[in-house]
């Protein structure tokens, strides 16, 4: 009976993953279709042959999408690891030192997750403008290098680790640079993994910010360039969901071969909050 | 530099990067923003005087000002509580560990990982009015981003569907941190699934709610990608958003006292919101 009803629920859950998955699928097969099959009625969700790739070879020569893909990945991958370098050095010094002033550092820190970034984004582009960044990997990273929740995050997990641990390390001769990068991180690595990963994506799929300091299309990324195909003369429906499952399959592989570690992180409570 | 003066600023020293980043790109513009609201600036950022109260007068009189308010006001609060009772649903359903059930996690999970833009892509096909699929699916012959009636329902479809991913892994762990003792004991006292979901999983999950409620209402005030990408506002503003007309005012026009008002107008709101839901929490919120 019990064995009857689990099967049951395990495919409701199934058939609720579809449905909310139903856009994504239908939005990757829709950019097999061709123009003709895309304005026949009735509408169908699956294309008439998976051989039809126009709609991509489109997508990467009309627009430089491999130029895109790269600006994307400098600008994700650098200003992740310069987030979570910052995030930990700031998390090693609120963990294994005493200092003057401690409390208030920590939540001049932490507060600046009550001021959302949208509402900077004006006077941040101004600053970046000013200081001569406009079109700069350097200006679209340069704004997401805090990271509070991650910094936050971290202190969690250095609290965890053992302070004698430190103690005998430092007796040993070890220096503190030393110690965060081949006993503490090394420790902290299924933490540190998720928050790269998570923080990775989210720059991955930034729009708004590289939106308003880039301006040559050189320097777009993915995200802003697949928009942009929406308003060269010619552009149907079709190129348009090719552009848009080209953007949206590097994050979802990278989470998918990662996703253990996530839900993992998660369940052991390190990313509530 | 003596030892002793070394080991004292050791601290600071590696504190002093993010320190640096977070004044110059957090409280400083904050700053700015909020000086820039009540000065006259020229179209380069530069402030050329003191106007008081006059630029937030000016914004207030304007028509755009109440409907973009009225907008994102709503906005925020259909998309949250359907964004919660859709994810705590499905967390309630995925909650207890089945065979396979990796299969229906991941495919829930996903939409954290999908990007915005490229979600929003779809959605301008999916609900096209002559080629898209949901119209044909449900019998409808309706415009909707092309509506003004129909705009601002068509992103909060889109909105919604952005949220699952994320707030149904926080809820699915939420649930699962559960000691099943407890869960157990109510089930021998004869509590039904949906009894004990009232009255012990969700005080006991009450936490993950209150964060979820917070970031999530932040996150909808701040709206603004899939309207800068789908409707620009319309059609007759009624999808128009408090960060698409600071983006507008800001970016667009370089009327940068203006978008300055309404920067700190929407922060405002988002602090209160955050404020409004801690209080709550005073009460109502139970800790394990």
């Amino acid at each position: 009976m019990k064995r009857i009803r689990d099967t049951g629920l395990t495919l409701l859950c199934i058939l609720l993953g579809c449905l909310v998955l139903f856009p994504v699928f239908y939005g990757l097969m829709g950019a097999f279709k061709t123009p003709a099959e895309f304005i026949a009625y009735p509408p169908t969700v699956l294309p008439a042959s998976f051989l039809h790739t126009d709609n991509f070879r489109a997508v990467f020569t009309q627009v430089p999408m491999l130029r895109y893909f790269l600006n994307s990945f400098i600008v994700a991958a650098s200003s992740t690891v310069i987030r979570l370098v910052l995030a930990v050095f700031a998390a090693y010094a609120f963990v294994f030192f005493d200092f003057r002033g401690k409390k208030t550092l920590f939540f001049l820190l932490l507060g600046t997750m009550m001021l959302p970034a949208d509402t900077v984004i004006i006077t941040n582009y101004q600053t970046v403008s000013r200081l001569g960044l406009l079109d700069t990997y350097l200006g679209m990273g340069i704004v997401s290098f805090v990271g509070a929740s991650q910094m936050f995050m971290l202190r969690q997990q250095f609290m965890m680790s053992p302070r004698p641990l430190r103690e005998a390390a430092l007796m040993d001769g070890c220096g503190d640079m030393r110690f965060i990068v081949s006993i503490l991180t090394p420790l902290c690595m299924p933490a540190l993994a998720t928050l790269f990963l998570q923080s990775f994506i989210a720059q991955w799929n930034a729009y708004l910010w590289p939106l308003l300091v880039t301006n040559t299309n050189a320097m777009r990324t993915v995200q802003v360039g697949i928009t942009m195909l929406t308003t060269i003369e010619g552009t149907n429906y079709e190129m348009v969901l090719a552009a848009s499952a080209v953007a949206m399959v590097p994050a979802a592989v990278l989470f998918l071969a990662l996703r253990r570690q996530i839900t993992r992180s998660l369940s052991g409570g390190a990313l509530v909050g | 530099m003596s030892e002793r003066v070394k080991k004292a600023a050791k601290p600071y020293l590696f504190l002093l990067p993010m320190v640096v980043f977070a004044v110059g790109f957090v409280y400083y513009p904050f700053l700015k923003t909020a000086a820039q609201s009540v000065s006259n600036v020229n179209f380069r950022g530069e402030i050329t005087g003191f106007a008081g109260w006059e630029n937030y007068r000016y914004l207030f009189s304007r028509r755009e000002f109440s409907i973009a308010l009225g907008n994102t006001l709503r906005l925020a609060l259909i998309n949250v509580p359907v964004t919660l009772v859709i994810t705590v649903f499905l967390a309630f359903l995925c909650a207890p560990v089945r065979r396979g059930h990796t299969v229906y996690e991941t495919m829930l999970t996903l939409p954290m990982a999908v990007s915005m833009a490229s979600i929003t892509l779809v959605f301008k096909v999916l609900l096209n009015p002559s080629v898209g699929y949901l119209n044909y699916v449900l019998g409808l012959n309706i415009g909707w981003y092309e509506d003004r009636h129909t705009a601002m329902a068509g992103i909060l479809m889109l909105t919604v569907w952005m949220g699952i991913g994320f707030n149904f892994l926080l809820f699915l762990s939420a649930f699962r941190s559960i000691p099943p003792d407890i869960l157990g004991s109510a089930e021998l006292d004869g509590a039904g699934k949906f009894r004990t979901l009232f009255a012990i999983q969700l005080p006991l999950i009450s936490p993950t709610v209150l964060y979820v409620l917070c970031t999530n209402m932040i996150q909808a005030m701040m709206t603004s990608g899939p309207i800068l990408i789908l409707t620009q506002g319309g059609p007759s503003r009624s999808t128009l958003t408090m960060i698409y007309l600071m983006y507008t005012a800001g970016y667009s026009s370089a009327n940068y006292s203006l978008a300055a008002c309404v920067s700190i107008v929407t922060f405002l709101l988002t602090l209160t919101c955050t404020l409004i839901l801690f209080l709550m929490e005073r009460k109502r919120v139970h800790y394990q």
